[in-house]
């Protein structure tokens, strides 16, 4: 049995749905902009921000948006069957408005608006939560146990993580530059992507594309500092191109995570130079919409379909001369090519690693 | 081969029990984490720096690995994590905030444990294990889930499942912690399925509690 997956979803500060994101990135425009005196020690910032100043019980704003946005794209009756679950890839969700209790609340909301069947099931596993979630919905739908699974990330700009992140000294004064050799770290970005997942390629409108594989796999290594080999990155690859009986150089394009951190980026060089796929267009998403943490997985699986749809490639913005000491086929412009099969991976706090494979049907 | 649960511990305020056993501990108003890291007798500084989530956590998962030492000839990728609780990391994530609410500069140390999964790290670190790992959030213990969930893992590549409920409400502690393992057994052991685990688990944690 085949898992399908399409109807995607963007919600960013470039628009709401992943068409005129796509098309607002071909064009190498960017969500990310300097935000003045917003950073602990008031300090100038810049960030991919939807609004100035966050609206009222915005993340869930954001999942109603983006689940909106999908059942418009699918058979409309399946949102209230039984045989659908909702999955929600988030890191901090409204940690904003509510510290003690960031995610309850807004799920309970989420179930009673769209009168679903089940209460959403939270993946929260930080950077890779977007892609581990549509991996977990893979893998509910091929045991049977459900038909059609909407997956939706989110995450809002907050005070809570931009200080983190800075006391880390992990956010750049720049826009980021993932890959390049003057990267300086992370921008942080906000907003939310969303796909449908589902074994039944009738529901969606548009064509939809085949979910092939996808895993995880841990660096066991440091909790906030990635593997110096690339371990977990390394094994979640193998066993997903494994599983998938995929070789490598049958992929055509890498969405990798590069985050625009020395070490993150040097650590999927690694990697992929260890997989023999350091040949392969890749790019990172991160120069248009920052890191959006738990959404990220999500609205870069989305740009992947687009890609698919419209035999694109975008390049790697931020990126201009090689930053990492293993070679990556880091893409500098657009290329017009035939996108059969990608490869979409993360990493995160925690030494999770994730990666998923989807190809044209 | 079925799908056991082999071995199961509860953690709460200031008891604990393995495979429903109370293990003795000696001094019920100290922290329970500290009772039970000098019960086990571990020698892990890093132990020190984790947060109280964490500190259970893994607590939990060496209560087990001693009670059922069969978990360490499982090679490294084949045990998955499975964990999942109501609160995400909200008691770290209210410690790290007053860090930098009155007047002091955010903590790094505390930030990097305001994410429920960095738990899942400290364990595969501790053990070297590189399998598959997912942390999930939900208002209660969901017995289904976790019953789906490892069987769909045990039906694709992983050979068991390390499994956890970890909660934490002020002074309020509610553990549950269980592995699933694939067996050939005659003799019955306990079935992996949902009303076996909410029976377990509700031997210790209260309904609404």
């Amino acid at each position: 049995m085949k898992t399908y997956i399409g109807a995607e979803n963007i919600i960013s500060p470039l628009g709401t749905t992943a068409k005129d994101n796509f098309n607002l990135i071909k064009n190498g425009q960017t969500g990310i902009k300097l935000f003045k005196k917003i950073g602990f020690g008031k300090v100038d910032v810049y960030l991919s921000k939807i609004n100035e100043t966050s609206p009222n019980n915005f993340f869930y704003f954001l999942l109603k948006q983006c689940l909106t946005s999908i059942i418009k794209d699918v058979n409309p009756e399946i949102i209230k069957s039984q045989d659908t679950i909702v999955l929600i890839s988030t890191t901090k969700a409204d940690i904003i408005e509510n510290l003690k209790s960031p995610i309850i609340k807004p799920i309970q909301q989420l179930k009673k608006k769209f009168n679903l069947h089940h209460s959403p099931i939270v993946i929260s596993n930080a950077c890779i939560s977007g892609v581990l979630a549509i991996n977990v919905a893979n893998n509910l739908i091929q045991s049977g146990k459900y038909k059609h699974a909407f997956v939706i990330g989110a995450d809002v700009i907050s005070d809570f993580v931009l200080y983190g992140f800075q006391s880390l000294f992990a956010i750049s004064n720049e826009p980021c530059q993932p890959f390049d050799k003057n990267r300086k770290g992370i921008t942080l970005g906000e907003g939310a992507g969303g796909v449908l997942v589902s074994n039944d390629s009738t529901v969606f409108e548009s064509p939809c594309f085949e979910f092939v594989e996808g895993t995880s796999s841990n660096d066991a290594n440091h909790i906030s500092g990635p593997s110096r080999t690339g371990e977990g990155l390394f094994r979640t690859v193998s066993k997903t191109l494994k599983l998938a009986s995929i070789k490598p150089h049958e992929i055509d394009f890498i969405s990798a995570h590069g985050t625009g951190t020395s070490f993150n980026d040097e650590m999927e060089s690694i990697a992929f130079d260890r997989l023999g796929m350091n040949e392969i267009p890749l790019n990172s998403l991160k120069g248009y919409f920052g890191h959006t943490l738990g959404a990220s997985g999500l609205i870069e699986t989305a740009i992947c379909l687009q890609s698919m749809r419209n035999n694109v490639l975008i390049k790697s913005r931020g990126f201009e001369k090689i930053g990492t000491t293993k070679a990556l086929n880091i893409l500098t412009k657009n290329k017009d090519t035939e996108v059969n099969t990608i490869l979409k991976t993360a990493s995160g706090f925690g030494g999770c690693n994730a990666s998923l494979i989807i190809r044209k049907l | 081969m079925t799908n056991y649960i082999t071995t199961y511990c509860h953690i709460l305020s200031n008891e604990c029990w393995i495979n429903g056993e109370q293990i003795a501990l000696p001094n019920a108003n100290e922290d329970i984490t500290k009772t039970l890291y000098n019960h086990l007798e571990l020698d892990y500084p890093k132990f020190f720096k984790m947060d109280r989530l964490t500190k259970i956590a893994f607590l939990g998962v060496e209560l087990i690995k001693k009670e059922n030492t069969e978990v360490l000839t499982y090679k490294d990728d084949e045990i998955a994590l499975l964990f999942s609780n109501a609160k995400s990391s909200a008691e770290t994530d209210l410690n790290f905030q007053s860090t930098y609410q009155n007047g002091g500069v955010p903590s790094p140390a505390l930030f990097v444990y305001t994410l429920p999964n960095i738990l899942l790290g400290e364990i595969a670190i501790r053990n070297k294990w590189y399998g598959e790992s997912v942390f999930t959030i939900s208002e209660n213990f969901d017995a289904n889930f976790f019953s789906n969930y490892c069987s769909v893992l045990l039906n694709k590549s992983e050979k068991a499942v390390l499994c956890g409920w970890i909660n934490i409400n002020n002074e309020n502690v509610e553990t549950f912690l269980f592995f699933v393992e694939k067996k050939d057994l005659k003799q019955l052991h306990l079935h992996l399925n949902s009303e076996q685990l909410l029976e377990l688990f509700h031997t210790k944690i209260k309904k609404n509690g």
